[in-house]
């Protein structure tokens, strides 16, 4: 009787050595979920990402400027140039991914980690970029800019 | 293996920095007999750290200007995950610091634990429910609500009723003649590094003046020992 007794104490002192652990972990999870959720990276507006036909007002993108816009999660430019064409690009350096910038005096794309230069087509003009830049199918439909 | 592990960076600390009588000291001091009044200072301490916390936490998404002010504070408690709950803990927090800061201070005042050796750690606890309120007032204006807006407007032409040196003083506050960015921007550098500072510094006195003078004994555990004697 008395072993099975001392055998019960040693089993109920783990067991709450185990409890207070699992307590504790419970509690520590429950602290550091929010925070570590909290500072995550920040997704993009659900409005941008889950409208497929993205569009934006024509008025926007004035002759002979360019305007940035988010598609799909990825930068896009869109650029309206004199002669009422408009195109829309992947801001995305096809180099080593930094997001390219709009010349306006220049009238090209440019990267400002390597210096790679665009035309307003995508085509390389300069510098170290391996490919042209993904271009995207515009439709110029009313007032409304609309990417395909 | 883990625990030796442990025990080896224990040793190094000990051996050079003698941490263990640092802790001996400090830590493993035992309470003195206390009723359950003398726990709200503590618990004012408590609220604080849960205030720097989330403070911290709400500082990496808040934009403190006028035009995105609000913008950012809505994007923290919509967007941002559990946003809401850290905005919440940190608004929430605001106030049950101020309730249990003011029952310490009650405690203090009705038990008469003001009193000598500890006058001075009254004073100093007057500069820490200053530097609360200051705080309060700095933070309310923060999220540039129309609530805001105006209640730093009402609170700032308080100061503009003393007399001769009040307009100024309300110029001073306001960064201007009205309430505009400079406001915001002065409000945002008093509540996130200007007051933290002060307070923090004001709290190490304030609980430097504890461990040296001592806590005042309960007025029970008095009376429970004349009781003894006679």
């Amino acid at each position: 009787m008395e072993i099975s007794t001392q055998k019960d104490d040693i089993g109920r002192r783990s067991f709450l050595d185990l409890f207070i652990a699992l307590l504790l972990a419970t509690f520590g999870g429950g602290v550091l979920y929010p925070i570590i959720r909290y500072i995550s990276p920040v997704k993009m507006e659900p409005g941008a990402m889950e409208d497929e036909k993205f569009s934006i007002p024509l008025a926007e993108v004035p002759e002979g400027s360019a305007k940035m816009v988010r598609y799909k999660d990825a930068p896009i430019v869109i650029i309206h140039s004199q002669g009422k064409e408009v195109v829309a690009l992947s801001a995305t350096c096809t180099h080593l991914g930094c997001v390219v910038k709009w010349n306006e005096e220049a009238k090209e794309l440019q990267c400002p980690c390597h210096g790679a230069v665009f035309d307003r087509f995508g085509q390389v003009k300069g510098g170290p970029a391996p490919k042209p830049l993904p271009s995207f199918e515009v439709r110029v439909d009313g007032d409304k800019i609309q990417l395909v | 293996m883990i625990k030796s592990v442990f025990q080896k960076i224990w040793n190094f600390l000990d051996e050079r920095y003698g941490v263990w009588e640092l802790v001996e000291k400090d830590l493993l001091k035992k309470v003195p007999p206390l009723n359950w009044t003398y726990y709200f200072g503590g618990a004012t301490l408590f609220f604080f750290q849960v205030q720097v916390i989330s403070g911290i936490l709400l500082l990496i998404y808040y934009r403190p200007t006028i035009e995105e002010a609000y913008a950012s504070v809505m994007n923290i408690t919509n967007n941002i995950p559990f946003g809401w709950l850290v905005r919440g803990f940190h608004a929430w927090g605001a106030n049950l610091m101020i309730i249990t800061l003011l029952l310490h201070m009650s405690r203090v005042f009705y038990q008469g634990s003001y009193k000598n050796p500890r006058e001075l750690n009254w004073v100093v606890g007057v500069g820490l429910l200053s530097s609360a309120l200051v705080f309060s007032f700095t933070g309310y204006l923060l999220p540039w609500t129309q609530l805001s807006y105006w209640a730093t407007v009402v609170g700032t032409e308080i100061p503009a009723a003393v007399p001769y040196i009040g307009p100024y003083l309300k110029a001073y506050i306001r960064g201007g003649e009205e309430i505009t960015q400079y406001t915001l921007s002065r409000f945002f550098a008093l509540h996130v590094v200007i007051i933290p500072a002060a307070l923090c510094g004001l709290l190490a006195l304030h609980l430097l003046i504890v461990r040296e003078v001592g806590i005042s004994e309960p007025v029970s555990e008095i009376k429970k020992r004349e009781r003894k004697q006679t």
